[in-house]
């Protein structure tokens, strides 16, 4: 198999080419509205904002930092402009059920209007209802009432009277009561005179005193029904009063809210309800109770006044109570008062008839949010209900206000384990949240992206306050956006790390005196970061260069390879070989995988070894049976290995430790193999490469060694420039390969050799010596049957 | 006329010396006491104006002959106030009441002079309650009595005792009102043409003024016919600066009018001489009795 050729420069970093980049800075560049590359995201956000059916909430999916909440945001924003502005909502008391406010609908920002009028008429009923009664009017009729009734009342105990003195009967008032006595000249006969009256005079006068009698027990008894009376006449003056006194007002406000029946209806209640409490405005001097007179006033929930288009709001703590509204209550002499005028609304209020924005990671974090949103969601109304009281904790009686119907379009935003979770484990989900917009991580690159990617750049500086970019500057970050997508044909779409190291940049840029961000500055933001994280990585090389940490990067040596590994601390990664080495002698074709048996080897790197296994299995003992015990380690590693990106670099080192061929240390390996010895790719190249290169400039200089890498991570290559130049000067080769054959020919000079149609590798072939050797391996094995040993008395290496 | 007593008991305390801190009045305050309800407010009253003006605090209790007489006949029935309910009616029960009444009376008048620290004397009588009092009264006291004795009698009714003494009490007269008149009100002066007469009701007027720290009006009657210097002095015998006194025309003496212009000056005593035009007009006594006001009379 051919040798494949070292890789040029060109291919191991794909350069911005600035010349083509029509512009001298960013600031002559246009804002772009909507980002690029998210077409997909976007249309989904289109959908889901249009879309009426329930249920057709929104997850925007995507990676932290990503830039989500500010797209959504200002998508949503464009988008709600066009939509009509939503109702305001009042709570208003409701006079049948005071403990359940009523909720009433007005126009938008006719609230405030209706808030104000109401507040109005309060003064006027302060002022108009008991001046009324002050009035000459009242007071003339009032006493006139009173003089009746108490006459009326009067009435009949008089006539007695005057009867009882026509027949000289003395009517006497006692401590408890009345009685009668007959009497002369206005004194009470003496009982011994009386005597001496003749039994006719004695008759008539009895008879007369037990009539009298009889007729005061009467006129006593009317006094309770004439009480009765009095008090329903003096309220139907006091109503009649109160209708002319608020007839104007009343009848100008219903006027003006005709087009509003609620409205109206309230009004009607209000004046019912004036009217039953007309006696309370009497007090001239202290006025209505404060208590009376808040119950005419309006709670004005939801204000839209000043809002344009829907409403967009994003609820940053999206607790029980945030979302919901809540039910103030005010302390007053210890004890705790509420009344409907303390009823808060909710974001979910704020956002009815627009969109409310919630991070999904922070509603599952609030006690029993998530579920209450969805109960809403489901129910299509706003209860404000504490949550004391819906899990049944309190019991005491508290406002219920009248539900508020909810026309609301929720978007979640969240990452994607936090999606596929909830889908799979909350079934409500996906009922709710019918709409999936998927934010990308990377953009394509090609010729056309680079305008498009530098207005976003433009953009980004201009929200930021930041200097514009340099035409340098722009190629710098384009090229650097590659290298973060890991990719020579994307572009990272990582809003905030862009922000972030321009923000850096115009920082060094401000202390280099510069107006401009220049590729300088970029680069030098990039260094610093590299550096500040670099704390790790340098303990890691020293260690090395001590030679604590075992690494060749020179000579040959069988049974042993430079593996490559990279390790992830925090927002930033680094790569460094590892020595990974192996054993071989006759055994029952086990591959033991150390790692493994250690339990430091995840199932990935597990499953590789079992892949590898197999691959020996099949190629060097197709018709036989593999007789060999090998083992494989990752030298010096102690926490733990996981992956199969080393799956190129085991097969070699065991074949080296099987023929005894050298393999060279100048060449570090990484990728992965599948069963036919085809190489796969690998993640995190860029990082393994400079991670071995570092470790080799270390060592002395960089002088012959290099890399082997899957040809299918090539185009992932955007690598640092020390490295870029050792490759331009030959120092450094990085060599693409497809076959686990190339890296045994890269690996140890010789050549690989092809099987023929019987299988057989040619003479002098590294296969070849393999495939002897295994063959050797057997027979050993056979000779140590015969002789009866067992694997059970032997050195074990085997299971 | 006084029907002789037949267990008159006099009882009296002097309290020591300073008590009151008050030089001695020439008058005695006399107080009705028949152990009704409104009788207590009443001598609530009379007790504060006692301390106040140093004199002497004089409760009359009565025990109505005319009462003792009805309960001694056969047929005697009692009707109550309340239920209507008709129940027997005997002396012995009737006397032991009376005592009670005047038992609870000599404490209650005990109490009010000991809060107020007033001097006190407690007289008590058998006979007519009108005579019985016209015949301890001295023109330099001053009588303080509720519009009715017995809660029985409607209100806006002058009772038949307060009727008989507003016409014949020899001194001032102060018909005390059940209901708390506006705290921050007028005294009001009614005037007529009787000169004298005006100058005591002035007296009257400016001890009430004195003590309320409340502006004075002055109402004259049409043809009331004040001399403007005559009324000078008045209103400087009132001892109110100047700014507080007004002095108001009365269109016509007509209990209506009356009312109504004491409703608009916010009245909140009411101040007339027993000569005053408005007693000619008739419906007068109502319109007193109908007044939520104390009303001062003046001989």
């Amino acid at each position: 198999m051919a040798v494949p050729a070292a890789l040029t420069e060109d291919q191991i970093y794909h350069r911005c080419p600035i010349e083509k980049l029509d512009f001298e800075s960013t600031d002559t560049l246009d804002d772009l509205e909507l980002p690029v590359g998210q077409e997909r995201m976007l249309r989904a956000l289109e959908f889901g904002a249009s879309m009426q059916a329930s249920g057709f909430n929104l997850f925007v999916l995507g990676p932290a930092g990503a830039g989500k909440h500010e797209l959504v945001k200002r998508f949503l924003s464009q988008h709600a402009a066009e939509l009509p502005v939503p109702a305001d909502w009042c709570h208003v008391f409701n006079f049948k059920l005071p403990d359940k406010p009523r909720a009433i609908k007005v126009p938008s920002g006719e609230g405030r209007t209706l808030k104000s009028d109401m507040n109005d008429l309060v003064t006027e009923l302060k002022t108009a209802i008991p001046a009324t009664f002050e009035s000459e009017e009242y007071q003339a009729r009032i006493q006139e009432l009173q003089e009746e009734v108490a006459k009326r009342q009067s009435e009949g105990l008089f006539e007695i009277q005057e009867e009882a003195n026509r027949n000289n009967i003395a009517m006497l008032a006692t401590h408890a009561g009345f009685t009668f006595a007959p009497m002369r000249n206005g004194e009470v006969i003496d009982p011994e005179e009386y005597k001496k009256f003749s039994d006719d005079e004695k008759e008539l006068i009895e008879t007369k005193v037990e009539e009298l009698q009889k007729k005061l027990q009467q006129a006593i008894q009317q006094v309770p029904r004439l009480r009765k009376e009095v008090r329903q006449r003096i309220r139907e003056l006091n109503e009649e009063m109160v209708q002319l006194t608020l007839g104007g007002p009343m009848g100008e406000l219903r006027e003006k809210w005709r087009h509003v029946p609620a409205v109206v209806e309230h009004l009607d209640a209000v004046r019912e309800d004036v009217v039953e409490h007309a006696e309370v405005f009497q007090d001239g001097e202290s006025g209505p109770p404060a208590g009376l007179l808040t119950r005419y006033r309006v709670n004005l929930l939801v204000d839209n006044a000043d809002t344009r288009g829907a409403p967009v709001v994003y609820e940053d703590l999206p607790s029980h109570q945030h979302l919901t509204g809540q039910i103030e209550h005010r302390a007053r002499q210890g004890n705790l008062y509420t009344d409907f005028t303390l009823i808060r609304p909710g974001s979910l209020h704020r956002a009815n008839g627009g969109y409310l924005i919630l991070d999904a990671r922070r509603i599952l974090m609030q006690p029993l949010a998530w579920e209450s949103l969805k109960r809403i969601l489901f129910s299509g109304e706003i209860r404000i209900e504490s949550l004391e009281r819906l899990y049944g904790l309190a019991t005491t009686v508290s406002q219920q206000p009248e539900p508020i119907p909810l026309s609301v379009k929720v978007v979640l935003l969240g990452d994607r384990m936090l999606y596929y979770l909830l889908s799979h484990y909350d079934a409500d989900f996906l009922d709710l949240f019918k709409v999936e917009a998927d934010f990308e991580d990377d953009l394509d690159r090609d010729e056309s992206s680079y305008s498009l990617y530098a207005r976003m750049l433009a953009t980004m500086a201009r929200t930021a306050g930041i200097r514009p970019l340099a035409k340098s500057g722009v190629g710098r970050l384009i090229e650097h956006a590659s290298r973060l997508a890991s990719d020579q044909k994307k572009l990272t779409a990582h809003d905030r790390v862009l922000k972030d190291l321009m923000s850096e940049a115009d920082h060094w840029a401000g202390q280099a005196g510069s107006e401009r961000i220049g590729a300088e500055h970029i680069q030098q933001a990039i260094d610093e970061r590299e550096y500040r994280a670099s704390r790790i990585r340098e303990r890691s090389l020293e260690q090395i260069q001590r030679g604590v940490v075992m690494i060749a990067t020179a000579g040959e040596q069988v049974g042993q390879v430079n593996g490559l590994s990279v390790l992830q601390l925090g927002a930033n990664r680094f790569g460094q070989p590892t020595r990974i080495t192996a054993t071989a002698r006759p055994g029952k074709g086990q591959v033991a995988d150390i790692e493994r048996e250690a339990k430091l080897g995840g199932p990935i790197h597990s499953k590789a070894v079992m892949i590898l296994s197999r691959f020996l299995a099949n190629r060097y003992a197709p018709m036989g049976q593999l007789s060999l015990s090998a083992s494989l380690a990752f030298e010096q590693s102690y926490g733990g290995v996981e992956g199969d990106s080393a799956s190129v670099a085991e097969t070699c080192v065991l074949l080296s430790a099987i023929t005894g061929v050298p393999l060279k240390q100048s060449l570090a390996v990484t990728g992965s193999m599948n069963q036919h010895g085809e190489v796969q790719a690998v993640g995190g190249v860029n990082e393994k490469i400079e991670g071995f290169f570092n470790v080799c400039r270390q060592a002395g200089d960089v002088n012959g060694q290099g890399a082997l890498l899957p040809a299918s991570n090539v185009e992932h290559l955007m690598l640092n420039e020390a490295v870029r130049a050792a490759v331009r000067d030959g120092r450094f080769s990085i060599y693409p390969i497809s076959h686990i054959d190339q890296a045994i020919e890269l690996m140890t000079g010789l050549q690989a050799g092809e099987a023929d149609s019987e299988g057989v590798f040619p003479e002098g072939s590294f296969n070849r010596l393999v495939a002897d050797r295994l063959e050797a391996f057997a027979k050993a094995a056979e000779h140590k049957d015969d002789n009866g040993d067992t694997d059970g008395h032997g050195d074990g290496d085997d299971d | 006329m006084a029907i002789p007593t037949a267990t008159e008991t006099a009882m009296m305390t002097e309290l020591p010396a300073g008590g009151s801190g008050q030089p001695a009045a020439k008058g005695r305050i006399l107080v009705l006491l028949d152990g009704s309800r409104v009788g207590y407010v009443v001598l609530d009253v009379a007790a504060a104006i006692a301390a106040r003006t140093g004199a002497e605090l004089q409760g009359v209790f009565v025990e109505e002959q005319n009462l003792l007489r009805s309960a001694g006949y056969g047929f005697a029935r009692e009707v109550g106030s309340v239920s209507g309910v008709s129940r027997p009616l005997d002396v012995t029960a009737l006397e032991q009441r009376m005592q009670r009444l005047a038992e609870q009376s000599r404490r209650a008048l005990a109490g009010a002079a000991g809060h107020y620290g007033a001097r006190y004397q407690l007289s008590i009588a058998r006979g007519s309650v009108v005579e019985e009092v016209l015949a301890l009264a001295e023109p330099e006291d001053l009588l303080v009595l509720g519009r009715a004795r017995w809660s029985t009698i409607p209100a806006g009714w002058l009772g038949s005792t307060a009727r008989a003494l507003l016409h014949r009490s020899p001194g001032r007269l102060l018909l005390w009102s059940h209901q708390q008149p506006p705290s921050h009100g007028r005294v009001v002066v009614f005037l007529n043409e009787h000169e004298e007469a005006n100058q005591r009701a002035i007296a009257a007027a400016a001890e009430a003024a004195a003590y309320s720290r409340q502006p004075v009006t002055l109402l004259l009657a049409g043809e009331a016919g004040v001399a403007p210097d005559a009324l000078a002095t008045l209103k400087r015998n009132l001892g109110v600066p100047e700014p507080d006194v007004r002095v108001v025309p009365l269109p016509s003496s007509d209990p209506a009018t009356v009312a109504r212009v004491l409703r608009g000056e916010k009245a909140s005593q009411l101040v007339l001489s027993r000569d005053c035009s408005l007693f000619r007009e008739p419906g007068a006594e109502n319109l007193l009795a109908a007044l939520h006001l104390p009303v001062t009379i003046t001989p």
